[in-house]
């Protein structure tokens, strides 16, 4: 059996990047924050105004957010191309992020936020889907270097409409 | 199945490859063999029999193909080439599930039974009530994990029914029997493990109080299987992986090879560097089929894990394989290669049609068989061998078939290895055809196939192993083959290896066939028509434009009022729906893919939508 071991790719990035722990210990934090500070109303409800809450409608107190180490690191985007295709990313969202079994990363929508942070928790935790939680494979400085990658290649393809009407189909973004 | 986009290679020929006749539904070709049948009523290829009778009443449908022998024939002939002009919608259904909706309805009694894509829920619907009500809905637990596992869209590919119950397997790796009456889950055994990449999505068979069921994830690093269940416990009988040690792959006392090269023990594992095989694939995700006289089960296998065949050096059996096994025990009988150490992605998972054909002066027990490779393989059925193979459609990879040893003449040009990109190679991984089954009409002798004309790049690549993700290794973009067209609907003559008549169509015809005594075929299309055809001369008698594309199967049933009506899956998806065609879904405010260079305009024609069409005059 032949196998791909990536992990001199990562050697070279070792800087000050969140480490696992901190990570962890934010989200820990950002739970209890999301936590109502208040008992509830009069009638002994525990959540007033339940249908006011909106997913994502609450920015992470400062201080407490993860922040991607490499963000604009032409560097981290070269390494994140290469853990893409090392990791079989490549084979379930596309050749550059175009969408395959899984969903494009190419196209400037994302369905669990497109923030350095969002990009960061869906590789680190899984999704519902089918996306694996790469957080028990890849260290910090890896996930960081996909996050970079994936989130650089949505430029200019986030595509509005579609109008078949001429010779060609006209493909236009806003 | 990944890809990259050469639009621009593309657009250029787009023009002249998508001039549609103005939807007079495709051109006919001129293939002098037409003039030869148009008009007669005698059979174009005499003496040609299913071998093995329609199951149930001739207005039931019971199971996926109607028959054991898997050739998709109704008996019904009150819908004739003379009144199909009147066919009209009678009903339909909305299955409230999108994705792909390969398959097919059940029909027994007054019951139609439906099993939609993931989650995989099934519907009885009440054919003698006005309105088709439902007698039950059953959802049974479904892993959503699963739906990120599966290679090529979340699709099922129906149920089977026997002694009141119906079986079908659910995408995370279950089977699950459903009493027929009351839609009560009687039993749900699971088959395959999601974290080892497996899913399921093949229609089971039932013979003899046994389910019979494979797995799918040849492009996860799978070991692939088929196995027999007890239709009543759910428990299993035996099960038989298709790669690995002799007795792993249940090939014994009864395994008796055809071709010399087939002959030395343990094949399975040999024919791999290492342990290679233990994440080789052969999946069984096709068609099953039976013949009660042999006892025997047909089957084939997916590719050979994964696609760079750099890491893989042999023949890998029995990847890309035709296999026969005794029904009792899982007993490998033969097994035949069509791709040895395929590296172009041509599963052999085809459905294998049971039909005794009269060649060479007298009546052979064939099985006819047109594999992902182009070739159109007539087989005796008792003992693998290849009568003969003729390219049904058009392919580049390989020159023939040589018969002495059942292996392809290849093109070395057109191998690809790591590394080194290979262009133009036809056809392309979705194969001459794929999953879309073809039909076998007794009244012609012909059988009637839904093709694929396209051809690909293909560039292998080293990947690791890591289990519950693809293991695959190449990237292969497609284009439309040569023609200027992209499929093909064919009567074909598997006593010669020749095509009768042939539709062109715009699009790869991704849904199956059926052929009905009345003398019509029917059979659906990617951009959302469905048509009936005359099954001796190809003219297109009649066509309906449905709701979404078509990758399911039409089936013939009598009505509770009499009559014939023709029932099909509308709903674009599958590999082709999903992962071909490109940006159909609109449903998914977070998944605006790129148009698809295969199929650039097919988002025109099409979306997303899964829905039951009934027909009847």
């Amino acid at each position: 059996m032949r196998r791909i071991v990536p992990l001199a790719l990562m050697l070279c990035l070792h800087t000050e990047a969140c480490a696992d722990s901190s990570a962890q210990e934010a989200r820990t934090q950002g739970a209890q924050a999301a936590a109502p500070a208040r008992p509830g109303d009069s009638t002994g409800r525990f959540v007033s105004h339940v249908q006011h809450i909106q997913p994502g409608g609450v920015p992470m107190p400062r201080g407490m957010a993860l922040r991607n180490p490499y963000e604009g690191n032409a560097a981290a985007v070269a390494t994140g191309a290469k853990l893409y295709v090392a990791y079989n990313c490549i084979d379930c969202h596309g050749a550059d992020g175009s969408g395959a079994m899984g969903p494009s990363l190419a196209d400037g929508r994302w369905h669990f936020g497109g923030t350095a942070p969002e990009v960061y928790e869906s590789i680190f935790q899984g999704r519902p889907d089918g996306m694996p939680a790469w957080g028990s494979l890849l260290s910090s400085d890896q996930v960081w270097a996909l996050v970079t990658y994936v989130r650089s290649l949505e430029r200019g393809k986030n595509v509005t409409t579609e109008n078949f009407s001429g010779a060609t189909v006209e493909r236009t973004g806003h | 199945m990944t890809k990259t986009a050469p639009l621009t290679i593309f657009l250029a020929i787009v023009a002249s490859a998508c001039s549609r006749d103005a939807g007079t539904g495709g051109a006919r070709d001129s293939s002098a063999a037409r003039s030869n049948v148009a008009g007669s009523a005698a059979p174009v290829v005499a003496g040609a029999a299913a071998a093995s009778p329609h199951i149930g009443p001739a207005g039931e449908w019971q199971m996926p193909a109607g028959d054991y022998a898997n050739s998709r024939y109704s008996e019904l002939a009150q819908i004739t080439p003379a009144n199909v002009r009147n066919l009209r919608a009678a009903w339909t259904f909305s299955t409230g599930v999108l994705r792909g909706h390969e398959g097919q309805p059940l029909v027994t009694g007054n019951t139609m039974y439906v099993v939609t894509p993931y989650p995989n829920v099934s519907y009885a619907l009440d054919l003698a009530a006005e309105g088709q009500p439902l007698k039950w809905k059953a959802r049974p637990e479904n892993a959503q994990a699963a739906v990120g596992l599966a290679c090529c869209d979340v699709v099922n590919r129906g149920a089977a029914f026997a002694d009141g119950r119906i079986f079908y397997n659910l995408l995370d790796g279950h089977t699950v029997a459903i009493e027929a009456a009351t839609g009560k889950l009687l039993w749900r055994t699971q088959m395959g493990s999601l974290a080892k990449g497996e899913t399921m999505t093949m229609a089971p068979i039932v013979v003899k109080g046994k389910v019979i069921v494979g797995s799918s994830g040849g492009e996860m690093g799978v070991r692939g299987w088929i196995a027999a269940l007890d239709a009543v416990s759910g428990r299993q009988l035996w099960k038989a992986f298709n790669i690995g040690p002799d007795a792993d792959i249940k090939a014994g006392a009864r395994f008796r090879h055809y071709y010399a090269t087939d002959s030395s023990p343990n094949q399975g594992a040999t024919s791999w560097p290492s342990t290679t095989w233990q994440q080789g694939g052969a999946t069984v995700w096709g068609w099953i089929s039976y013949d009660p006289a042999l006892d025997l089960i047909y089957h084939g296998t997916s590719n050979p894990g994964p696609w760079n065949g750099a890491q893989r050096p042999g023949d890998n059996k029995w990847s890309a394989s035709i296999i026969a096994r005794d029904v009792n025990t899982g007993e490998m009988a033969w097994a035949f290669q069509p791709t040895p150490h395929d590296v172009w992605d041509y599963d052999a998972v085809n459905e294998n049609i049971l039909v005794d054909l009269p060649i060479g002066g007298r009546t052979r027990k064939a099985l006819v068989h047109f594999d992902r490779n182009g070739f159109a393989y007539t087989m005796d059925r008792a003992t693998g061998e290849v009568i003969l193979a003729k390219a049904y459609v058009p392919m580049n990879w390989s020159t023939g078939v040589d018969l002495k040893t059942g292996r392809p003449v290849l093109d070395t040009a057109k191998i690809p290895y790591r590394g080194k990109k290979v262009t133009n190679i036809c056809p392309s991984l979705e194969g001459g055809k794929n999953q879309q089954p073809a039909a076998f009409s007794p009244v012609t002798g012909l059988f009637y196939v839904p093709t694929n004309n396209l051809c690909m790049d293909f560039e292998a690549r080293d990947v690791a192993y890591l289990p519950g993700t693809p293991y695959i290794g190449g990237n292969a973009p497609e284009t439309g083959g040569p023609g200027g067209y992209r499929g093909e609907f064919m009567a074909w003559d598997a006593t010669t290896g020749r095509k009768v008549w042939g539709i062109k169509e715009p699009y790869p015809v991704w849904g199956g066939a059926l052929a009905t005594k009345g003398g019509v075929v029917f059979y659906g299309t990617l951009d959302g028509w469905f048509k009936a055809v005359d099954a001796r001369t190809g003219a297109v008698l009649w066509k309906f434009k449905v709701g979404s594309g078509v990758v399911g199967n039409p089936i013939a049933y009598t009505g509770p009022d009499g009559k014939e009506y023709v029932a099909v899956y509308s709903g674009i998806g599958g590999d082709m729906g999903l992962l071909i065609a490109g940006d159909v879904a609109s449903n998914l405010p977070y998944d605006v893919r790129e148009r698809g260079s295969t199929l650039p305009d097919i988002s025109r024609w099409t979306s997303w939508g899964g829905m039951l069409f009934v027909f009847g005059l």
